[in-house]
């Protein structure tokens, strides 16, 4: 589910009253993570003595303290805020009737009502505090009822509730404070009325002064990395356990059972797509499950050869190209194609290949030209910056559409490195979180002197040049066809225009020359003279298209899609390349950022500088940056920096929450675009703050974080419970991790992995975008552009070029694969912090019906027929290359009937050979008179297109084997990773 | 204690039922019909934000609904209204008259060398209300009585693709749900086998695609279904050639063999018995859907109202009369497109050709709603992007059109709820700008969403960070439309 439980937030954060942080629902909330109002899960605490909950409670208090700002931070102790807050009253309450102050009443000889009485104890030998050590106390066992000597206190209606003895535990392994009366009262002030950030100033003074609950400002305060909770350290296995831990302990709080180690079929199937999206073959299947050394130690092994594989960074790249929104396309109304943009998506993949440390490829991507604007791989890092839907037409006004950038950035900026969405931000200060509308601009102010450019940037050693010529001279063949239209429409014109003239006398000369010259309109000949509504379009059609394919010629330049820092030139219609100026300093008006009312470009306030998120411990200015004058070159440089710092607490935890969430199918804090108090909060806040302070101790290296988190036990579990009901009883939200929850394959997946297992995979790494086959019907569904349609789509000409991995399929933001939309690929309008799995009709009539379903079916029948010689070893292999395991006998004999079956069915059937048009004969409206007109236009891939293998190319055995790998690729357990 | 659900518990727990968004599927046949509340639930509110638990079951709205159903023709492109329902005599006089307008908060649009163009359409008064028609409109006028024109509604953009995105999600940039989205949302299906947002594009899809009908942030099962006008309807909706159901189900079995097999390791999966169900819904579809779109079970006298069988107004004829088919079948929201009208040249011979066109396939639609009784308990609403402006902007010459206004158009609605018979709002003098009872597109969308019986402000789901609303920020209701 896409959707976390707004309303239980809304109606906290709604509440008047005074909340203090600590209650017992917090407790709860707390621990189970609330996803949805009735998925609030009754997770019980310890009943025995237990050092665990305690743990986790102290570290909760430490944590609250933590994040407690500077200026309202009162130096009090966790266990002195337990204390003020929850514990006396509670001894007030329970305690004091008897053994208080009045000493007429006290019993057995003990008196509660002050620490020392706490130490002197009681009648009794046994001592009734000890500091630090709960399970010596008396006063917590006799809460707790386990001894029924000292059952405290008496009456069982009076009896304590479990978490209110859990708060007497934490107090007293806090070592039992007891603040006097003033300090306690500060303390209470300070929780009660929540807590005031500074941050760089609102614009009212009733928004400064507001106050956060303290547990929605988790993800400003500092990482510090927790103590790993050693008693649940997992005892030998490969890893060193400090993630188990982590899990474990709420685990075990929640009483439920984990999941056996998963067995190594499911565990290789899991680890294979998990790292580069792609089933494991059966040999490597067999090499693991044969393999000799302990689960561990031969998960290990296989985990190294997969981070070693290049197909890892395709698969980490496309979680990337999610948030970041990767398309090759601009949008909007003419949806005109990015040629270079390509280069960034490989850098991506290379980036995760070269396992290159997280601060270096943020600081790349927001400030790689001014890092080094000579290394072609800087220049094409900061595509990033220029990845939203953009465009500027005719009828742009160009302060909109730069504003409109600046906005987007801005906000982008937040959501992918900060986890944060700024947008909020823009008309007024934040609603929920700290974040005052002069940092959304302070931060827009990094980027008031970004400019676009599509750079020279030679092309790198790495870079895939392939089939380069091909495209090319197919672009080129288009090209001259539509230049050869245009010529015709406006000779034909022309003789209309010269006979005109002729006709009156007149001497013939161009349109335009004659307006220049003044010439009176009653001797100029009318507009369009002697053309149809059909060259009307036509003509309109070879203009557009001529502009749109020319700028695509540029795909094959060493030009990266990128920018620049200097003043903003003045912007007319963008419809090609943008070139570098000369000196960006010179020409265009330094832009001047100041908080715009409304958002409105046009409404300028108050001016500010470039910064940074205010309420972020650490520096609040940008470091280097004269403040007056920021200067042209350099902000963002000084921004990434800021973003990309150790001290940052946002940064290292959205990302190392977003790689959890991909290993796991949820991240630690479910919304991996946003922190605020608006998101989810983390369910093992302890798990991702160590996790973050290992990844930065360790050089950022994303590699190491896969490898602490495979080595776990947590992600080895099986997906087969002995007792799911109990679990998802329990645990509807997933957070006790108690087994592992298979997944649906991604979109992408699902078309590589049905690719991989029919041998048509072609694994060559990176390049130009490649243009599989799509629905024939929807790739040739004419869509409207700018004053006109779009060109058809046309696949690759080769099996070779169409079937690659689908990370280098064309991504058009005006026309999705309809294969891929429907198993849930998101649009590339904004960030995607994690993908819906939906399961709708549309998606059976794709992949059971579907041609390219089909397609792989049938050259899976020949592999598997190719590689075997038995009918039953054949079956066996299918299996074996669909599920990664042997059929069982029910299974095989199914299957061998089945194909049996089908081919005697096939028998009856013949198919004729699949044909492709030409061309395409569109209807259309002209815009300029209403009136309706036919266009052909020429699909010339087709003219020598060479198509898949299809059921006309085979016999009926081969067709049948077909039908049973069909039903194998629509299958469940193909479709889901265990 | 260990609960153990049984089998019959298993399946009643289906979570992500989205495969519901079944076309033609005979839910009466399949286990889990009791998972559709039979009876009106409540309305997702902005206290639940998340998806109802039978997503297209029916609901109840806020608010009293006046309409049940409803019928957006979008007139993409951008219809003139001073060409069609807003007549402008002042532009007479000026008609060609030339003058220069600029700044930096103009587009080309607006801005530099532009001369009036008056309208080459006459005008009349029709219906009893008397309300201005071009006279053009000859089937039009013949209803104008039920229908009530709105000349206030203001745009931000005058952008295609930005518009269009706006009048259709409320947001200008794309990727937030449409307002067929919106309001499946939070009414649910009358027709447990039809999507509830079903949309009837253009051959050509328009400007900025899809995205027009994406559900956005919403569950995937409140995006509009387009049915394409040519080809198959839905993509891959039947076997591929050659390949009899008979022969299909075999296929089928076996699946359903491996996967109830596979079923067995994960019992408590529900998105795994979602997918099995899945395949045989669609298996059901394959048979139904092409009967609902087959015109051929109406009669002579209902095709020949809508101008089906004749030219120029098959198309969107054709069109009108499935949006009739299926309202009538309890499909909550059809979205018609019939475009282009983006006439920057040539306004009398572009908008007089697509005047023709939906001329009367749109009257019959109101006709023959009403003479069904079906019209009180559908909203229809006819409007573009945005409206044209009076002045044109000279390219090389003068060809009478007109640029695009984000500042005045005229919407007009009929059916449900709505104040038949009146002309709400004015413009200006020339049609430049809304001056009387001008409002934004937001203001639009609550009046829309109220006439259903939804409250904008509580008609809310949460995503990235807060509570999103058809209005953005929520809107006024304008009481003035409404009977």
């Amino acid at each position: 589910m896409r959707d976390p439980n707004p309303g239980q937030r809304r109606r906290q954060s709604q509440r008047s009253d005074v909340r203090i942080p600590i209650s017992e629902s917090d407790l709860r909330v707390r621990r189970s993570d609330l996803r949805s109002p009735n998925q609030i899960s009754e997770f019980r605490g310890p009943t025995s003595v237990s050092v665990s909950a305690s743990v986790f409670v102290s570290v909760a208090f430490l944590l609250l303290l933590q994040q407690i700002p500077a200026q309202t931070r009162t130096d009090a102790t966790p266990a002195e805020v337990l204390f003020a807050t929850k514990v006396r009253p509670l001894l007030v309450e329970k305690c004091f009737p008897c053994h208080g102050g009045d000493p007429k009443k006290i019993k057995g000889e003990l008196e509660l009502n002050a620490r020392a009485a706490m130490l002197r104890g009681g009648e009794t030998s046994q001592k009734v505090l000890v500091p630090g050590k709960a399970s010596e106390s008396l006063l917590y066992l006799a809460v707790t009822w386990k001894d029924p000597d000292y059952e405290m206190p008496p009456k069982a209606n009076d009896r304590l509730s479990e978490a209110q003895t859990w708060w007497i535990r934490d107090w007293i392994d806090g070592d039992a404070p007891w603040p006097e009366e003033e300090r306690i009262e500060a303390i209470l002030k300070a929780q009660s009325e929540g807590i005031i950030v500074a941050t760089s100033g609102g614009l009212s003074e009733d928004w400064d002064r507001r106050r956060y609950k303290p547990e929605n400002l988790w993800a400003y305060r500092p990482i510090v990395r927790p103590p790993v909770p050693q008693e649940f350290l997992p005892a030998g296995g490969g890893s060193s356990g400090e993630i188990d831990a982590f899990i474990h302990r709420r685990l075990d709080a929640s009483k439920l059972e984990p999941a056996p180690r998963a067995n190594r079929w499911a565990l290789i199937r899991r680890v294979t797509f998990d790292l580069i999206g792609l089933p494991p073959s059966p040999e490597e299947v067999d090499a693991f499950v044969g393999d000799p050394q302990p689960d561990a130690g031969a998960l290990a092994r296989v985990v190294e050869r997969l981070l070693a594989s290049p197909h890892y960074g395709e698969q980490w790249g496309r979680h990337w190209l999610d948030v970041v929104r990767y398309a090759d396309s601009s949008g909007f109304a003419n949806d005109y194609e990015r040629p270079n943009a390509w280069r960034y998506r490989d850098y991506v993949v290379r980036s995760f290949n070269q396992d290159k440390p997280f601060d270096q490829f943020v600081r790349e991507q927001i400030a790689g030209d001014e890092i080094d604007p000579d290394d072609p791989e800087m220049l094409i890092a900061t595509g990033f910056l220029r990845m939203g839907p953009w465009e500027h037409t005719g009828m742009s006004v160009a302060k909109i559409t730069r504003q409109q950038f600046l906005d987007d950035i801005t906000d982008s900026v937040g959501q992918v490195f900060l986890s944060h969405p700024l947008q909020c931000s823009r008309c007024h200060d934040h609603k929920f979180d700290p974040i005052p509308t002069r940092d959304y601009y302070s931060i827009q102010a990094v980027f008031a002197t970004t400019q676009f450019t599509d750079r020279d940037a030679g092309f790198l050693e790495s870079e895939n040049q392939r089939d380069f010529e091909s495209e090319e001279s197919f672009l080129k063949r288009r090209i001259e066809r539509y230049e050869t239209t245009l010529k015709g429409i406006r000779e034909k014109g022309e003789r209309a225009e010269r006979a005109w003239y002729a006709e009156r006398g007149l001497e013939y000369a161009p349109r335009s020359a004659l307006l220049k010259k003044g010439v009176p309109a009653e001797r100029i000949a009318p507009r369009h003279l002697g053309l149809s509504t059909e060259d009307f379009g036509v003509e309109r059609i070879a203009r557009k298209n001529l502009i749109r394919h020319r700028w695509e010629l540029d795909r094959f330049k060493p030009i990266a899609f990128s920018v620049y820092s200097g003043k903003t030139p003045s912007r007319r219609n963008v419809q090609q390349r943008l070139q570098m100026p000369k000196d960006p300093a010179q020409r265009g008006t330094l832009e001047k950022t100041a908080i715009l009312s409304r958002g409105d470009p046009f409404s300028p306030a108050q001016r500010v500088v470039p910064g940074v998120l205010s309420c972020v411990p650490g520096p609040d200015k940008l470091e280097g940056l004269d403040e007056a004058d920021a200067g042209i070159s350099g902000r963002r440089r000084a921004f990434a920096r800021w973003v990309a710092s150790a001290e940052n607490p946002l940064t290292a935890r959205s990302i190392v929450n977003r790689v959890w969430q991909y290993h796991f199918g949820q991240g630690i804090a479910g919304n991996p675009n946003n922190f605020g108090s608006m998101g989810q909060k983390p369910s093992h806040p302890e798990l991702l703050d160590w996790l973050a302070a290992t990844f930065v101790q360790g050089g950022w290296s994303i590699k190491d974080l896969h490898r602490r988190i495979l080595s776990s036990e947590v992600y080895a579990r099986s997906s087969e419970h002995p007792d799911t009901s109990d679990v998802l009883a329990r645990d509807p939200a997933g957070v006790s991790y108690a087994f592992f929850r298979p997944r649906r394959l991604s979109a992408e997946e699902l078309r590589d992995s049905m690719l991989s297992v029919s041998s048509e995979l072609n694994p060559q790494l990176g390049g130009i975008p490649v243009r599989p086959e799509m629905h024939l019907e929807a790739a040739l569904q004419p869509r409207q552009i700018m004053g006109t349609y779009a060109p058809a789509y046309q696949p690759s000409r080769l099996p070779r070029q169409r079937n690659r991995r689908t990370i280098y399929a064309l991504k058009l933001r005006g026309q999705s694969d309809p294969f891929l939309e429907v198993f849930n690929r998101p649009g590339s309008e904004r960030s995607c912090e994690r993908r819906d799995t939906s399961t709708v009709t549309p998606q059976v009539f794709s992949l059971l019906n579907g041609e390219q379903s089909y397609a792989r079916a049938l050259a899976m029948a020949e592999r598997v027929l190719g590689e075997t010689d038995s009918r039953e070893s054949t079956v066996r292999r299918a299996f074996r290359l669909a599920y990664a395991r042997q059929p069982q006998p029910d299974e095989l004999d199914a299957a061998l009937a089945h194909w049996k079956e089908m081919t005697a069915r096939h028998r009856d059937l013949t198919f004729e050979p699949r044909t492709f048009p030409r061309e395409v004969v569109r209807h259309a409206v002209e815009e300029m008179n209403g009136e309706p007109f036919e266009f052909t236009e020429r699909l010339e891939v087709y003219e020598d297109y060479v198509p898949d293998r299809g059921p006309s190319d085979v016999g009926p055995e081969v067709r049948g084997l077909a039908e049973l790998c069909l039903v194998l690729l629509n299958s469940n357990e193909f479709i889901y990773v265990p | 204690m260990k609960v153990r659900t049984n089998a019959n518990e298993k399946r009643r727990r289906l979570p992500r039922r989205e495969f519901l968004y079944g076309l033609g599927a005979s839910l009466g046949s399949v286990a889990f019909t009791g998972l559709l509340a039979a009876k009106e639930a409540s309305p997702p509110s902005s206290r639940q934000g998340s998806a109802p638990a039978s997503p297209l079951a029916p609901r109840k709205g806020h608010v009293k609904a006046r309409a049940k159903s409803c019928i957006f023709l979008m007139m993409d492109g951008g219809p003139s209204h001073i060409d069609t329902f807003d007549p402008k005599p002042a532009l007479k006089k000026r008609h060609l008259e030339e003058f220069t307008r600029g700044g930096e908060d103009k587009s080309a649009m607006e801005s530099g060398k532009r001369y009036f163009v008056e309208s080459p359409f006459k005008f009349r008064k029709a219906g009893k209300c008397g309300a201005d028609m071009a006279e053009n409109w000859h089937h039009l006028s013949a209803v104008a009585d039920r229908m009530c024109f709105y000349r206030g509604c203001q745009a931000e953009s005058v952008n295609h693709p930005t518009a269009l995105y706006h009048m259709n999600t409320g947001q200008r940039f794309g990727g937030d749900p449409a307002i067929g989205s919106w309001v499946t949302y939070g009414l649910g299906s009358l027709n447990r086998d039809l999507p509830g947002f079903i949309v009837l594009p253009d051959l050509a899809y328009p400007q900025g695609g899809a995205p027009n009908w994406g559900n956005g942030f919403l569950p995937a099962v409140y995006q509009g279904t387009a049915l394409r006008p040519q080809g198959s309807p839905i993509l891959d909706l039947r076997p591929p050639a050659g390949i009899s159901l008979e022969h299909q189900r075999e296929n089928l079995d076996l699946l359903e063999k491996l996967n109830r097999k596979h079923l067995a390791k994960y019992p408590w999966n529900d998105e795994l018995a979602a997918r099995m169900q899945n395949y045989e819904l669609a298996f059901r579809m394959q048979m139904q859907v092409p009967g609902i779109l087959d015109l051929d079970e109406e009669d002579e006298k209902t095709l020949e109202l809508y101008g089906v069988g004749e030219e120029p107004t098959d198309a969107i004829g054709r069109k009108c009369l499935l949006a009739r088919r299926l309202v009538e079948r309890g499909v909550r929201f059809v979205q018609l497109y019939a475009g282009t009208w983006d006439s920057h040249d040539y306004i009398g011979r572009a908008h007089g050709s697509l005047m023709k066109k939906v001329d009367k396939p749109i009257a019959g639609l109101i006709t023959d709603l009403e003479r069904r009784g079906l019209l009180e308990e559908t909203l229809i609403i006819w409007c573009g992007e945005f409206g044209r402006s009076p002045d044109n902007g000279i390219r090389g010459g003068t060809a009478y059109g007109r640029d695009h206004n984000a500042k005045a158009m005229t919407i007009w609605f009929a059916g449900g709820g709505v104040k038949a018979g009146h002309t709400i709002g004015a413009t200006d003098e020339l049609g430049a700008e809304a001056v009387e009872l001008a409002r934004p597109i937001r203001d639009v969308h609550v009046t829309v969403l109220r006439l259903l019986g939804l409250d904008d402000n509580k008609l809310t789901y949460f995503h990235a960070g807060r509570f999103k609303q058809l209005s953005q920020f929520g809107g006024k209701v304008i009481e003035e439309l409404i009977g």
